[in-house]
């Protein structure tokens, strides 16, 4: 097998690699590229830890192959604070005691990102829909819907206040 | 006089959160060590069975492989298990159950590593399997440990049962089951294994016991505890799932032959297959009560499945007898507890201990008292609660906090909130 050259802008950067094309997006990001928020739990698109923002949708990266990365733009949760300044989510899961053993949490917080990428104003249905193909085994869900609909409300207020977008 | 605490009272941000939001947590597969090995376990597909041949040559010759280890590797003791020892590392008499390990292999890559596994062979001479408690006490069935296959046997007994069936207006007799269930925590078990600078066998692992863990693996290695050192790492839930060895073992080993770090992460398949379990149980119970609706005596049998390993059981059989009654009082109690061996994956610490499977049947008691008595199902509760001064069956008094009573009446209020 042929190794195949993949670029991506990754976290806001453009980068390049050679990879086997059978090489999985976790195994690219968690060992290529060093960025082990991403986490693996199950290895079959059900637990949602592997999450990541591929092309503005939260998908599962243990079932994605590599060569699906080329020319995408992926951002995991290191690619989330600016200039050492939390993220709205990530302040509304500290917040909200919406973190317990941390495992799921980068896969909770980009699915909610990726949400409000695309609808600043989810109603509770829609949160708990996106956040659905994230499972977590210790909170039992509520903060972490708590810590959501925080940010959301958060966001309202900044924004009516004349604050910047939520990308 | 209210007093202001700075903590008590206030909510408070998790001392580790702030990492886990950025994502810079360091759970133990996110560990990467120079020369560091990739390791990974070969299993049985068996359930019960002796080995007849176990080829482990192909795999050692195969390039990039750096140790390919079974049970004679072991420089020290091959038994390990929280209570009683009888869990192998690597199986040496003959395998209990099916994924039991029989080699481990640490390899330059994971590639190189599947390679090496698919590469040993295996010849078993297999044994009936025993999946059911009936089966496991069958007096032709084959012994999984030692002489029997009764992992323990207890009795609780207090006041004088039989007359005080005698003296109740009803008697309400059931038998309930509960399953076997993962606590499928969200992480994978994983950990890795190194010599650090000062020469100490060092793991660190996803666990909830680092210090039992030391134990074992300095027993393995035939080393006194000062030279070993177990970290646990950030975990990724546990729920009593983490409390036996996983990979802390077979690490160790691999570090031991390899002078290497070596890691090994299962997957969901291998740590769901492996890990312990809550014990399925099976439990008959017989009630005694007064027409008012007074608890007046309980007789219980039940009957647990510990698998093919003791782990936790012989803590469960006593929680699950000790609160056999739950929040009730009855003055005259009599409860017979057997546990069995079995080559089922291998029963263990659980949320709750086996308390939560006779909650199961004394509940289911109370309600059917109850019904049949045609008294308000919190009512009969209350009648019935443990308060402060109440005496257990096992003869301790409860003298601090009791605020089961507390708890109905607020449950009940909300009930009627919602209803």
């Amino acid at each position: 097998m042929n190794k195949i050259s993949i670029s991506l802008n990754l976290n806001g950067t453009d980068r390049t690699i050679l990879v086997y094309p059978n090489r999985r997006v976790v195994d690219l990001l968690r060992e290529d590229f060093k960025l082990t928020s991403v986490k693996e739990g199950c290895s079959e698109g059900e637990c949602g830890a592997c999450t990541v923002i591929f092309n503005g949708d939260a998908v599962t990266t243990c079932c994605m192959l590599a060569g699906q990365a080329d020319q995408s733009t992926i951002i995991t949760l290191e690619g989330l604070a600016k200039d050492g300044e939390l993220d709205l989510l990530q302040q509304c899961f500290l917040d909200e005691g919406a973190v317990q053993c941390g495992y799921c949490t980068p896969g909770m917080i980009l699915a909610a990102k990726a949400l409000l990428l695309k609808n600043q104003s989810p109603t509770e249905a829609q949160i708990k829909l996106a956040m659905s193909g994230n499972l977590c085994r210790c909170t039992g869900y509520q903060k972490i819907h708590a810590a959501v609909k925080s940010a959301v409300v958060i966001y309202k207020d900044k924004m009516a206040q004349g604050g910047e977008s939520i990308d | 006089m209210t007093k202001e605490y700075s903590v008590i009272g206030k909510s408070q941000v998790k001392v580790d959160a702030l990492e886990k939001v950025l994502g810079t947590t360091k759970f133990a597969a996110d560990y990467n060590l120079p020369d560091m090995l990739y390791g990974g376990v070969f299993r049985s597909t068996v359930a019960h069975a002796t080995i007849n041949s176990l080829k482990l040559e192909k795999a050692k010759a195969l390039g990039g492989v750096e140790a390919v280890l079974d049970f004679h590797d072991i420089p020290g003791k091959n038994r390990f298990g929280i209570i009683i020892k009888d869990e192998p590392c690597l199986v040496d008499d003959k395998i209990r159950r099916y994924g039991d390990a029989l080699a481990v292999v640490a390899a330059r890559s994971p590639e190189i590593l599947e390679a090496a596994l698919a590469l040993i062979e295996v010849d078993y001479n297999e044994i009936e399997p025993i999946f059911t408690f009936e089966r496991a006490l069958a007096a032709d069935a084959p012994i999984i440990h030692g002489t029997t296959n009764i992992h323990q046997v207890k009795h609780l007994v207090c006041g004088d049962v039989d007359a005080a069936f005698e003296r109740s207006d009803i008697i309400i007799e059931n038998t309930y089951s509960t399953h076997r269930l993962s606590h499928m925590f969200i992480e994978p078990d994983a950990g890795i294994a190194y010599y650090d600078d000062e020469g100490l066998m060092t793991v660190v692992a996803s666990t909830q016991n680092p210090h039992y863990d030391r134990n074992e693996v300095a027993s393995l290695l035939g080393l006194p505890y000062n030279q070993v050192r177990v970290i646990q790492a950030a975990t990724g839930g546990g729920f009593g799932g983490k409390l036996d060895i996983s990979v802390q073992c077979h690490c160790a080993l691999l570090t031991y032959h390899t002078r290497k770090p070596v890691k090994i992460v299962r997957s969901r398949s291998e740590s769901t297959m492996v890990s312990s379990k809550r014990h399925p149980m099976i439990i008959k119970a017989k009630t005694g009560a007064s027409r008012d609706g007074m608890l007046m005596a309980l007789e219980v049998q039940m009957t647990g499945d510990t698998g093919a390993y003791a782990s936790y059981g012989p803590a469960v059989i006593t929680r699950a007898m000790a609160h056999c009654t739950g929040p009730y009082n009855i003055p005259n109690v009599r409860a017979d507890a057997t546990f069995v061996y079995t080559n089922n994956p291998m029963g263990g610490a659980f949320r709750g201990f086996g308390v939560p499977q006779v909650a199961v049947c004394h509940e289911g008691q109370m309600n059917q008292l109850a019904r049949a008595l045609s008294i308000d199902p919190i009512e009969i509760r209350i009648k019935n609660a443990h308060q402060i001064g109440s005496k257990l069956p096992t003869g301790q008094i409860l003298e601090n906090s009791v605020g089961f009573i507390e708890t109905l009446e607020k449950a009940r209020a909300k009930a009627e909130d919602v209803l």
